[in-house]
């Protein structure tokens, strides 16, 4: 690396510098073609993926195709032609770990609002911020949200961290966020809902599951991201009021050695106790395709996992060996098996508008399309200006919703903390698809943080769907 | 401390990993012999390939032509980087030649992020036939994947280090790989030798990419830094013989997973290559070797 | 400041600075004053954030480059570095009351106490040898952060307690609270940091490194006590990168170990090489490519792929045809234009 002493060069061999020339030119015609394909190519953020969707989209019904998207606008067919409402939505998409999806699928919800009818006629633009799980990152694209795209309210953010990053700021500001939560903030402040349950509380659905199994012994293992005390805690209390023991592990993540992972479980768990992950879906299906490849599937009662794993494609990828062995808590309402209007609508819009959600059906475009659904619905509800007093007051105000993808009605309210998505189904892998093992069931209130929430929120908290 | 029997089925997963370990550690280390490069962009070569593989496995190409293309697209990359890249930096010391496969690293990084998104739902797994095969050691079944990975690895480790010793191709590879200048006065057809080397060990980087990709995660992340662990055993070979890399990395492998139910050390095991590298370095007499550019002469 | 290296041994008479010399501290004066005081106002929050973050990598990169360029040691491991700062500077500022600047002098000494225990052994080892060390010991310190995670306000020797459902947030000064008066004070401490270096460069640690560059063999053969300046080194790096990670602590509030992967260091010593490591402002230039263009490419929907290919490019470039980076191969570059665009009218 050190800098060739000009004397020297005198004495090189001219092929050697001809060489050398050819070298650059090579290395930057290759600079140039990538850019050049790069150019040429989707450049968003929400890159078109080469790989096939899961087949789980050639399993959606007939009827999607008779089923009319305009009915998602108030004036179907007239496209909307004022003054766009400006939201926002903050979203992890790094190597690895990608929820993009979901604010994709709510861009394509406002899509076809905006082709029926928008708002009054307003089109809602959707800004969304890509993420690489960087503090000083993420409070800067809340910044450039709110300063500069001038954002009048917040829906679709998922992201590992930013509830705690932003929490305060959202808080000074004054915008009540309607988001798919991970961190805490994002259920224990009072400016952030979410459509989901999250980890802990996901993870409390598929412990209380395996626990009324009759297990005698709980292994809880998660993914090694920041929060995993607070999300052992909710396993933590359901066992402990079940006088269940349980054992709490945690895995460096990407997973390269999982043979030991899921040899350390199921010796841990025993032959008649419980599995119970909390992963990615990629990192849960390294474990589990571990387990069996090791044999180990039957050598517990049964495996739990939070709701990631709620997916066909893990299904597929899995295999018949797991039928009613793996039980995936749904924060969402398994589309498979639900035949409502608003399933089908679900898919309808997915087919025509969702061409930048590469996940197809599944609980993320699930949860994108509850947030966008909300959030419509309480726009339309504004008479006057949209500011961010408006908007957010409006979001603030929802109450009691049917969003037609939930065990329950959805409600944000004024309470200091918001676990609106509070009840929750099981499904297993029948085949390849995932059907309803046990349907909608409350999450217990053992759950300090649930008790708590049920408190503040009143009866509200319990409705279930009709 | 858990009962022995504990320790049992780990002693079986802790080979399948050391199996994994070797394969790179090998390949890295008959790499540098053959071409006096420390090809770190190993992992990720394996991890296109295996990704190449998997996406034709999609569109329904038979099980063969898939692995022979992760094979091809290895080789093809490997050799067009040495090729290009190789005369230009023979002279730089070892340490410019391996940070300089740090660059084809990020590129192919970059790269395979872009082909193969990340999309929330999905997750990629490539499977061999070979996995629903095997036999059971004790409780624990072992699948004739691992078994295949661990013979691999001993194949090469022989088979390499006869090829390069005994060979006059061989041999030919490892006076390159000293000092390219002078071989070539001696009337070695240096371009040739060059090109057989970095194509030879691109098929290995294939042939490991698939086998890992298989055993350990179809994850272009996971792969291509998976070199890092692998470079400790690479290391208590002191980059040289061989046969010490293989059995570095078997006991790498082992030690990790042995102490998977030791409860106060489970959490940091995935230091053991890291601090195994590290000890053996500075425990272990060395020769004094001052590298010494060749610009400086 | 390339100057030092090929000087073999300077005379102690402290000469004028010349005309060229003056013109050059001036602009930098001027840069810096405009960067201080006229960048926050122009600058919209989000690209003030941004530029926070460049200063705080400036650091850091100088710190790899002092390391690369003036001793020829290549560290594979500074973002580890760079935690072990981050993660004293929070324990500091969550257990005590002290003010910021005494936080970060002790961020940056203990974290040199610890770059020294790292080099004592270490430095054995030259070349690869050394660079695949820093490697390995930069992979077991981030298992271990990754088990002990960064303090969050806990109690104890971590100070980090997993189960809080409200996180504190790492305080900043009292008086740089907001993000552009933070900005500045990220500045001025990156100011400081590069004075450290430009003094240690003039002097005797400055001429020892230089010939240890130019032939260690020789060096040692001139009486030159290479194994202790070569530690004094690394001291230095991980001083000025703690000091770096103490300012982070504050910038971003929250800090977590998914946050300093080992892959990140290999990254960084790519755009420390692309930005130049034989002058200071290269350290500058590789600041703004790991955390400017990223930032910026991001606002424009495109993706951070492209960013690792360039400098996947970049480090291939650098080690085939420009050594010394973009800092002295952009200027070339430009006057090599300047020189096409200026002949056709001397043939006229």
């Amino acid at each position: 690396m050190r800098a060739h002493i000009p004397a020297l060069k005198a004495l090189k061999v001219p092929s050697a510098i001809q060489a050398r020339r050819t070298r650059r030119t090579i290395v930057l015609a290759a600079a140039i073609a990538i850019a050049a394909a790069g150019c040429s190519s989707s450049s968003s953020s929400s890159t078109t993926s080469t790989t096939s969707t899961p087949a789980s989209t050639a399993t959606s019904s007939a009827s999607t195709s008779a089923v009319n998207t305009s009915q998602c606008g108030t004036k179907p067919g007239v496209a909307a032609t004022g003054t766009p409402i400006a939201l926002g939505a903050i979203v992890t998409n790094q190597p690895g770990t990608s929820f993009t999806d979901i604010p994709n699928m709510a861009n394509a919800y406002f899509a076809c609002v905006n082709a029926n009818g928008g708002i009054n006629g307003h089109p809602i633009k959707l800004y969304i911020e890509t993420e690489q799980t960087n503090p000083a990152q993420i409070a800067a694209d809340a910044k450039q949200l709110v300063d500069t795209d001038h954002v009048v309210g917040i829906i679709g953010n998922t992201s590992i961290i930013e509830c705690s990053v932003d929490s305060s700021y959202w808080q000074k500001l004054g915008y009540y966020i309607i988001d798919s939560g991970i961190a805490p903030e994002c259920y224990s402040t009072p400016n952030s809902a979410a459509v989901n349950m999250g980890p802990r509380y996901s993870s409390d659905g598929a412990v209380q599951y395996a626990l009324a199994q009759h297990v005698n012994k709980i292994v809880f293992d998660q993914s090694n991201v920041p929060g995993t005390g607070y999300i052992a805690a909710g396993p933590d209390a359901l066992a402990k009021a079940a006088n269940v023991p349980i054992v709490q592990l945690t895995e460096n993540v990407p997973i390269s050695d999982a043979d030991s992972v899921a040899i350390k479980e199921v010796d841990d768990a025993g032959p008649d106790g419980a599995v119970v992950l909390n992963f990615t879906p990629p990192e849960a299906l390294v474990i589990l395709q571990a387990a069996q490849k090791l044999g180990l599937e039957d050598r517990v009662k049964l495996w739990g996992c939070s709701t990631p794993c709620n997916t066909d494609f893990l299904a597929q990828s899995l295999g018949p060996k797991w039928n009613s062995k793996l039980f995936v808590n749904a924060e969402l309402l398994p589309p498979d098996v639900t035949n409502t209007p608003t399933m089908s609508l679900y898919k309808a819009i997915l087919k025509q508008y969702g061409s930048a959600v590469s996940g197809g059906i599944g609980s993320f475009s699930q949860m994108g399309f509850t947030e966008a659904e909300i959030a419509v619905h309480a726009l339309e509800g504004i008479t006057g200006a949209y500011t961010v007093a408006s908007v957010n007051a409006a979001f603030k105000g929802v109450s009691n919703f049917n969003t037609g993808m939930l065990c329950q009605l959805w409600s944000y309210g004024d309470y200091p903390m918001h676990i609106p998505n509070n009840m929750d189904s099981t499904v297993t892998p029948d085949n390849g698809k995932m059907v309803t093992a046990q349907g909608c069931t409350l999450i217990s209130s053992v759950d300090p943080q649930v008790a708590a929430y049920r408190t503040a929120a009143g009866t509200a908290a319990m409705a279930p769907a009709s | 401390m858990p009962p022995w029997s504990d320790f049992e089925p780990f002693i079986v997963s802790g080979l399948a990993l050391g199996g994994v370990y070797a394969l790179s550690g090998v390949g890295l280390v008959v790499l540098y012999r053959a071409t006096g490069v420390l090809y770190l962009a190993f992992g990720a070569v394996g991890a296109l390939g295996a990704l190449t593989a998997w996406s034709l496995g999609q569109v329904g190409a038979p099980g063969w032509v898939t692995w022979l293309t992760c094979i091809a697209v290895a080789a093809a990359v490997t050799l067009a980087y040495g090729v290009i890249f190789g005369p230009a930096l023979s002279k730089r010391d070892p340490l410019v030649k391996a940070v300089a496969t740090i660059g084809l690293t990020l590129i192919l990084y970059g790269l395979m992020d872009l082909l193969w998104t990340t999309s929330g739902g999905e997750a990629r797994s490539l499977t061999l036939p070979t996995d629903n095969g095997g036999f059971s050691i004790g409780q624990i079944q072992v699948n004739w994947t691992q078994v295949i990975a661990l013979a691999a690895g001993v194949v090469i480790t022989a088979g390499t280090g006869a090829f390069l010793r005994f060979t006059k191709l061989g041999t030919a590879m490892r006076a390159m790989a000293n000092d390219r200048e002078i071989t070539a006065t001696l009337g070695v057809p240096v371009r040739k030798v060059e090109a057989a080397a970095w194509l030879g060990c691109g098929v290995l980087a294939g042939i490991a990419g698939l086998l890992l990709a298989d055993l350990v995660a179809l994850d272009a992340t996971t792969l291509t830094f998976l070199v890092i662990s692998s470079l400790a055993a690479v290391l208590i070979g002191r980059l040289h013989s061989i046969t010490v890399t293989f059995a570095a990395a078997i006991v790498v492998g082992l030690l990790h997973d042995l102490l998977t139910p030791i409860n106060s050390l489970t959490n940091y095991r995935d230091m053991t290559p890291f601090v195994l590298a590290a000890v053996a370095l500075l425990v272990m007499p060395r020769r004094q070797v001052m590298a010494q550019s060749r610009e400086e002469a | 400041m390339r100057d030092t290296i090929t000087r073999a041994a300077p005379s102690r008479v402290r000469q004028k600075p010349s005309r060229p010399q003056l013109t050059r501290a001036a602009i930098i004066t001027v840069l810096l004053l405009f960067t201080l005081f006229a960048l926050p106002q122009i600058l919209s929050l989000y690209y003030v954030d941004t530029m926070t973050q460049v200063a705080v990598y400036s650091m850091v990169t100088l710190a790899l480059g002092v390391l690369v360029g003036r001793v020829g040691l290549v560290s594979l491991g500074q973002v580890a570095v760079l935690a072990i700062g981050a993660w004293v500077a929070a324990r500091l500022l969550f257990a005590t009351t002290q003010p910021y600047p005494l936080i970060l002098l002790e961020a940056g000494l203990i974290t040199m106490a610890a770059g020294v225990l790292i080099g004592l052994p270490a430095l054995r080892l030259r070349g690869l040898y050394l660079a695949l060390i820093t490697l390995m010991f930069a992979g077991a310190i981030t298992v271990v952060l990754a088990t002990v995670n960064f303090p969050n306000g806990g109690h104890g020797f971590t100070g980090y307690n997993g189960s809080l459902v409200h996180i504190p947030p790492i305080r900043r000064p009292a008086a740089a609270g907001t993000d552009p008066a933070y900005f500045r004070y990220s500045v001025i401490v990156a100011i400081l940091m590069f004075l450290l270096v430009f003094a240690h460069i003039k002097t005797r640690p400055g001429r020892a490194w230089a010939a240890i560059r130019q032939s260690e063999p020789a060096a040692l053969a001139a009486g030159i006590n290479t194994w202790f300046y070569k530690l004094w080194a690394f001291a230095l790096a991980s001083f000025i990168t703690g000091v770096a990670g103490g300012v982070l602590a504050g910038a971003v509030h929250y800090l977590y170990s998914i946050d300093f992967p080992t892959q990140d260091s290999i990254t960084l010593l790519a755009v420390t090489l692309m930005g130049g490591v034989y002058s200071m402002w290269g350290a500058v230039v590789a600041a703004f490519l790991y955390q400017f263009l990223p930032a910026l490419l991001n606002n424009w929907g495109v993706s951070a792929d492209w960013l690792i290919i360039l400098f996947g490019l970049g480090v291939l470039q650098v080690l085939t045809t420009a050594p010394a980076g973009l800092v002295d191969q952009v200027p070339k570059d430009l006057a090599r234009l300047g020189r096409l665009l200026r002949r056709p009218r001397k043939t006229k």
